[in-house]
């Protein structure tokens, strides 16, 4: 066995070197891929001090910021159950709210988020959110929504506009959901749904899931 | 008994370098395709400041499939040994703090991780087979030579 140690000894050094070569290429594409990026498209309701959040009534008090990951079932329940109030604190301009769509599932969860902020572009974001929702799959990254079905939702509540349907083909936002990841780790987010009312974090285990306490949860937070 | 082990040691370093070698591969190759979630496991455990927790979230997983890949080939076998025992180590201390703390995370060990309901957590069960690594590491790093390694 130990005739060859020469030879043994080059493999054993040029498989120390390969090693080290992997782990130093991944470590740097996986610090450069999870930053922020500034050339990043944003659409119009979007704000970098927001955390690159979809800002809908941004002079209204009080804030809150809504992290959700559109394949997260969860979070559809959540939209289920409270959706409806929390649109109507929208409309009724009772409060700032911030949607983050974050994209920890996977590629499915970005096409929904760009599909999104899609619509916010074109008003209809409250609408748009709910509706993917509703067509979420029972499988993470199914494939349902590759191709046009984010523009056949779309379609289905009334965006018809040539530039929504640019927007979704073209990925115009893709890079943003980057973005939106980024602010969101810094943020501590670590689950979805995630709720913060001026910036306190609601309680997954009792708020959530029960639409009075949610209701509560908001009024104890400054919503009329 | 000396005898015996004399003949059985570089099998059985052979044996722990396959497992935690092995183990560490799968962990690390299951996080990489989903590195937002790993830093989120990290970030889960409510134990770093942020900024150290997303560094760890987007770096441990490449470290893993590093000492796994050495583990497995039988190169730098005592410092990799003793690597994935430090590691098993700081993962048995941050799971048993989040479990002490009354945390409801996932270890995010192969993938997955961050908040989940108080009742899918299994903590006892990610310590004792963290536990069982940690064993294998330190072996490692007292028997490093053993049979079909390239360290000679």
């Amino acid at each position: 066995m130990a005739t060859n140690n020469g030879g043994d000894k080059g493999t054993r050094n040029l498989v120390i070197v390969m090693v080290s070569f992997i782990v130093v290429v991944g470590v740097v594409f996986s610090l450069i891929s999870n930053r922020s990026s500034s050339t990043a498209a944003i659409p119009a309701s979007v704000s970098a001090d927001d955390g690159y959040g979809i800002v809908l009534n941004p002079n209204s008090k009080p804030t809150i910021d809504v992290y959700i990951d559109y394949q997260c079932p969860v979070c559809k329940t959540f939209e289920i159950l409270n959706g409806g109030y929390l649109n109507e604190v929208i409309a009724q301009k009772k409060a700032k709210v911030v949607f983050h769509p974050m994209t920890f599932i996977g590629p499915e969860s970005i096409l929904a988020a760009n599909a999104a902020a899609c619509a916010a572009d074109e008003n209809e974001f409250v609408g748009m959110n709910l509706a993917i929702f509703q067509d979420q799959s029972a499988t993470e990254n199914s494939g349902k929504w590759q191709g046009d079905a984010l523009l056949n939702i779309g379609k289905s509540i009334g965006i018809n506009s040539a530039k929504f349907e640019k927007c979704i083909k073209d990925g115009n936002y893709v890079k943003w959901t980057g973005n939106v990841a980024a602010a969101s780790a810094q943020a501590n987010v670590n689950g979805t749904p995630t709720i913060f009312v001026n910036g306190k974090e609601l309680d997954r285990n009792t708020q959530y899931g029960d639409p009075v306490k949610f209701r509560e949860a908001l009024a104890a937070g400054g919503v009329k | 008994m000396g005898d015996k082990f004399k003949v059985a040691q570089p099998w059985l370093t052979l044996f722990a370098r396959l497992i935690l070698g092995g183990v560490l591969l799968v962990a690390g190759g299951l996080k990489i395709g989903n590195l937002q979630k790993s830093a989120m496991a990290v970030r889960a455990y409510e134990l770093l400041p942020v900024s150290l927790a997303n560094f760890l979230g987007y770096t441990l997983p490449w470290i893993e499939i590093g000492v796994g890949l050495l583990l497995i080939a039988g190169a730098l076998v005592r410092i990799s040994g003793l690597i994935g025992a430090v590691t098993m180590l700081a993962f048995i201390i941050a799971i048993g703090q989040a479990w002490a703390r009354g945390l409801s995370i996932d270890c995010g060990c192969f993938g997955g991780g961050g908040a989940i309901d108080p009742e899918d957590t299994k903590y006892l069960s990610e310590i004792i087979r963290d536990l069982g690594l940690l064993i294998l590491g330190i072996y490692l790093y007292f028997y490093p030579k053993g049979r079909f390694g390239l360290d000679k």
